[in-house]
């Protein structure tokens, strides 16, 4: 049970970690160098760096409304 | 409501030097441009992290969980002796 645990919050940390290096390295580091270096391959164009966390910020704003508005409709039709 | 008017103050410094940044250039302009999206995202980061680090450090008590066990054990028969059914399972 407690290995899961730890193994579900190894797998957490590791993605959050991941996801900030390469945001960090995407907006800060990568319009410092050459336009013709070979670490431009590795990254998205730029636009993306914004349009990336833009769109996921919506759908969960989209995701939650949904949620509140489902909790809302099941508590009522009980009541009913 | 001080809570919040604490958090807002905190957006409207947190605003207020932004635009500043943007006046002054001292960080390059399409930098000053990403930065409040960059905060935005590294604090998400930030909160999975905590949430990560605090489940691997999360103890069972073993021995916690055989008490409480032995407590329901005792608890169901003391309440079963005195008429009240509380095996519902």
């Amino acid at each position: 049970m407690e290995l899961a645990d730890r193994a579900v919050g190894f797998l957490l940390s590791f993605i959050s970690l991941s996801i900030f290096t390469y945001y960090t390295f995407w907006v800060i580091i990568v319009p410092f160098v050459d336009s013709d270096n070979f670490i431009h391959k590795y990254f998205l164009p730029q636009e993306y760096a914004i349009l990336i966390p833009v769109c996921a910020g919506v759908v969960l704003l989209c995701l939650l409304c949904m949620f509140v508005g489902f909790v809302m409709l099941k508590s009522k039709k009980k009541k009913a | 409501m001080k809570h919040v008017l604490k958090i807002f103050s905190l957006l409207v410094a947190i605003s207020g030097l932004w635009i500043g940044l943007l006046q002054a250039s001292i960080i390059p302009r399409s930098h000053t441009w990403l930065l409040p999206i960059y905060f935005i995202v590294s604090l998400g980061c930030y909160g999975l992290l905590m949430v990560g680090v605090g489940l691997m450090g999360f103890p069972t008590c073993p021995q916690e969980a055989l008490l409480l066990q032995q407590d329901i054990a005792e608890a169901k028969y003391f309440l079963k002796q005195r008429g009240v059914d509380v095996d519902s399972e």
